[in-house]
């Protein structure tokens, strides 16, 4: 990385008079690899005042929507005491000072961009600031206590005389950078904890289209490529005629890659035209025989025989021999596409010896190895320019960087820069799905109707095995399959928690919170279940198996902001609650629904969220209606299913997804606990499929226990 | 064959086959990247433009049917109207990833050019051909609500 690094100081260093500062402080968990020394300071780039006070913030986080950049810039900001509408963005590149608390790469996921940055962030920012006020000090010739700053200038209190940020530049370059500077209290933050919209820069960006995305990268000589995939999963590529689509209008080259067939134009409509004029013998292998009854059918066998332990305590054998009650549920949650708006695209220029990328990416460090391993160059001879991303919800973090390979493979040897740019289809029929998962679950009631024994059996396709996350299939158990299961807030005093890890030619991947799409359904609604059986309310029966304060604070809050002890009961109406603990916050839900003959609506929700403290309240509401709004698509529509080893969807007419008629009115109430920060951006969405389930059985006395629901 | 396109006060010469759908001129003939791609089937509205004031799918939309309609981009810098949703769209925190919004703000644009004061329900009606899959509905509804088209 040595190389990568001098490479990028050269290129900030090109702006000169300009300061750049960066800290290295190394993160705790799993960072065995990065044997950096630790707690040194080390001079990298988060922050470049230049001599005309302009103030750039460098991000390694990923912006794909999550309202990273304005938060970690009010972190930065507000220690520096910079001026907040001025000051600019740049996304960094690659350099382990950004690396992700995962491992050694950069990578935005797991709704960590703030809990685990936000202190690093506030420090660099404060250590800038104590060496201006040391310069300046040292300028005026007086005590660091008679100087204040504020909106990037410093002011000599006894005489009223200013400099700019950008005067000292020369000052702090050879200044050594203090270690462990002052933190500035909560309450004399004008950024950090306060309600703050996007960033100017940003907000105007995207209102105007003057923001980048991946999409958007334009170059001299740029060329366009679009690739005809395989159908049916794992279909193979026997031979193909090309010829009537290479005398096409633009066309320039067709070639096969190990994913397809890549056709270069000087136009991307005309190299999408052509990928009809194609012929191709495909190979569809023993997977075309294979639908979506041919899965479940292989997932119910499955659901009877004994899997891969996840959680074993107590007797459950003699707990539900003693039940005064047994409740057991069935549960089937199909593929899921992620379906971001920007179509997935990347863009390759190989320059022989070296080459240069440009994509919006959440996992940079592991794109640029891509790029480098198949054009057989080291990682630091590619360049990579992360953009703006249209979206990720984890899809931009391909752990098969599926996309990513079709875009070098294209660009390989070839003369020009070119951007392989998927079709929607491509996007919604070429895997890299949440699973599918088929589950169990049977929870043992006493005579007071208290669960005392919770088995559960999970089927789906390990997410982390095998990918960078690896280390978290552990005993043959993957992450996505126990996440928000085994670990769930309730006092039980018996548990037997079991999965079952099929294979098949789809790949599968993390889809925004991960393995609370499929746990959280199924703890929160056999809760609920349980909750009707014993005849208590669904909050205090919850409540009363609860042992964490902060859980319960919650409940009652959403209670409260809800009135729910007032909630009338009217015809076709019903209301629903979940609690899901996820990614180190929590959120609470109640959602309000209408049943219709063979439809719901969900008219409103009430949202709790404990994150520990907001740095942005008004970001994290946006999250929570975010992260409900995208839970709803898979409540009431969003499924992928095979036929023949295809995908039976296309695009946005058959995978359907939430519109504006489908949004909820949503209040958020935000509960500041004080505990550890934790994540927001995927945390709102888990509580959305149970809450409303829940209130569907409300309305109707029926249960609906699998995704989507479909009424009857 | 040339064709001559009035581009947001701007007449460009085109050379491209006229069955092209106008997003793929914008966007890679004349490097006017605002105006985005999401689905190529006037499914998601990501591609919204205005022809002649009025919102259409420009992915759908080819060439040779646009003849001397006047073209409204989000690149638009005169339009006051325009500038109204946008300053409502960064007041009310609409954007996340932001990639849809150029479509949303031309459509809530060329909803309100012909309806001044829509109520909830037309807004609704108005603007459900326009996915955002950050699922900013609610926050395009407040601002969408507080502009004064009239004005």
């Amino acid at each position: 990385m040595e190389l990568s690094r001098r490479t990028f100081l050269k290129n900030t260093a090109l702006v000169t008079s300009a300061f750049i500062v960066g800290f290295y402080l190394p993160v705790k968990a799993n960072a065995a690899e990065d044997t950096k020394e630790t707690n040194t300071l080390k001079p990298n780039a988060f922050i470049q005042i230049d001599a005309d006070n302009t103030i750039t913030f460098f991000m390694g986080q990923a912006e794909m929507g999550q309202g990273t950049y304005t938060a970690l810039a009010m972190c930065i900001a507000d220690e520096l005491d910079a001026h907040w509408e001025a000051v600019h963005f740049k996304a960094s590149g690659i350099d382990p000072v950004y690396n992700s608390v995962f491992g050694p790469w950069m990578l935005t996921a797991g709704s960590t961009s703030i809990s685990t940055k936000q202190l690093e962030m506030r420090q660099v920012g404060a250590a800038v600031n104590l060496m201006l006020k040391k310069a300046a000090a040292a300028r005026w010739n007086t005590d660091l206590s008679n100087i204040k700053t504020h909106n990037a200038e410093l002011m000599n209190l006894k005489t009223g005389d200013k400099f700019t940020y950008g005067d000292l530049v020369a000052d702090i370059k050879t200044m050594s950078i203090p270690q462990d500077p002052e933190l500035k209290a909560l309450k004399d933050c004008s950024l950090i904890g306060k309600p703050t919209r996007r960033h100017p820069s940003e907000a105007w960006a995207k209102v105007t289209g003057q923001a980048e995305y991946g999409v958007d990268v334009r170059m001299e000589n740029l060329k366009y490529a679009a690739v005809l995939h395989p159908a049916v999963f794992g279909a193979k590529i026997v031979s193909f005629d090309a010829s009537k689509a290479l005398k096409r209008n633009g066309i320039i080259k067709i070639k096969q890659i190990p994913n397809g067939i890549s056709v270069i134009a000087e136009h991307w409509f005309q190299a999408k035209e052509a990928l009809n004029y194609i012929d191709v013998v495909w190979d569809k292998g023993e997977f075309a025989k294979i639908s979506t009854k041919d899965i479940r059918k292989e997932y119910d066998a499955l659901l009877h025989t004994p899997g891969a332990s996840m959680r074993r305590d107590g007797d459950t054998a003699k707990a539900f021999k003693e039940a005064h009650s047994i409740i057991s549920a069935d549960y089937e949650f199909p593929f899921l596409a992620h379906a971001p708006m920007e179509p997935l695209n990347c863009t390759v220029h190989h320059t022989g010896d070296s080459a240069k990328m440009w994509t919006g990416g959440q996992v940079q460090t592991v794109y640029q190895k891509v790029c480098a391993d198949i054009l057989g160059l080291k990682p630091e001879a590619v360049e990579y320019n992360n953009t703006f991303l249209g979206g990720g919800f984890g899809r931009r973090a391909a752990a098969n960087a599926d996309y990513i390979n079709d875009a070098v493979y294209t660009a390989k040897d070839e003369a020009w820069p070119i951007m392989t740019l998927w079709t929607r289809e491509d996007d919604i029929r070429m895997g890299n799905y949440r699973p599918m998962y088929k589950n169990k679950a049977r929870v043992a009631l006493n005579k007071h109707g208290d669960i005392t024994a919770f088995e559960a059996k999970v089927v789906g396709q390990p997410v982390v095995k095998d990918t960078i996350l690896g280390f978290l299939f552990k005993d043959g158990v993957d992450w996505a399959q126990w996440d928000g299961l085994t670990d769930h807030p309730y006092s039980i005093a018996n548990h037997d928690m079991q999965a079952h890890s099929p294979s098949s030619p789809i790949p599968v991947l993390w889809w925004r919170s991960v393995g609370h799409t499929q746990t959280a359904p199924l703890v929160e609604g056999i809760v609920d279940e349980a909750a009707y059986k014993a005849g208590v309310d669904p909050i205090a029966y919850r409540i009363s198996m609860l042992e964490d304060l902060r859980c319960i604070k919650l409940l009652e809050d959403v209670a409260k902001i809800s009135d729910w002890k007032n909630r009338k009961k009217e015809k076709n109406i019903g209301y629903g609650v979940a609690l899901v603990k996820s990614f180190g916050s929590i959120v609470a839900q109640v959602a309000k629904v209408k049943v219709s003959k063979n439809d719901f609506k969900v008219l409103k929700v009430w949202c709790s969220v404990d994150c520990g403290f907001a740095i942005n309240p008004l970001n994290i509401e946006n999250q929570m209606i975010s992260g409900i709004n995208f839970g709803l698509a898979p409540t009431k529509y969003s499924e992928i299913t095979i036929k023949n080893g295809e995908a039976e969807q296309n695009n946005f007419y058959d995978y359907l997804v939430t519109r504006i008629s489908d949004a909820p009115d949503i209040q958020v109430s935000i509960v500041n606990s004080g505990d550890k920060i934790g994540g927001i951006g995927e945390t709102a969405v888990p509580p959305i499929f149970p809450a409303v389930a829940n209130a569907i059985f409300d309305a109707t006395g029926k249960r609906y226990h699998s995704l989507p629901i479909k009424i009857s | 064959m040339t064709t001559k396109l009035k581009i947001d006060g701007t007449t460009y010469d085109v050379t491209v086959d006229e069955e092209t759908p106008l997003l793929w001129v914008l966007r890679e003939y004349l490097n006017l990247t605002g105006t985005k791609y999401g689905c190529g089937v006037a499914q998601c509205g990501a591609c919204t433009v205005l022809l002649d004031g009025k919102a259409v799918r420009s992915c759908a939309t080819n060439l040779k049917e646009i003849g001397d309609k006047e073209i409204m981009t989000i690149a638009n810098k005169t339009d006051p109207l325009l500038k109204k949703v946008q300053e409502a769209w960064v007041e009310e925190d609409v954007p996340q990833c932001g990639y849809c919004q150029s479509g949303q703000i031309m459509n809530a644009t060329g909803l309100l050019k012909a309806n001044h004061n829509p109520s909830e329900k037309e807004i609704v009606a108005g603007m459900n051909g326009n996915i955002c899959r950050c699922g900013t509905y609610n926050r395009i509804k407040n601002a969408i609500k507080k502009i004064n088209a009239g004005a």
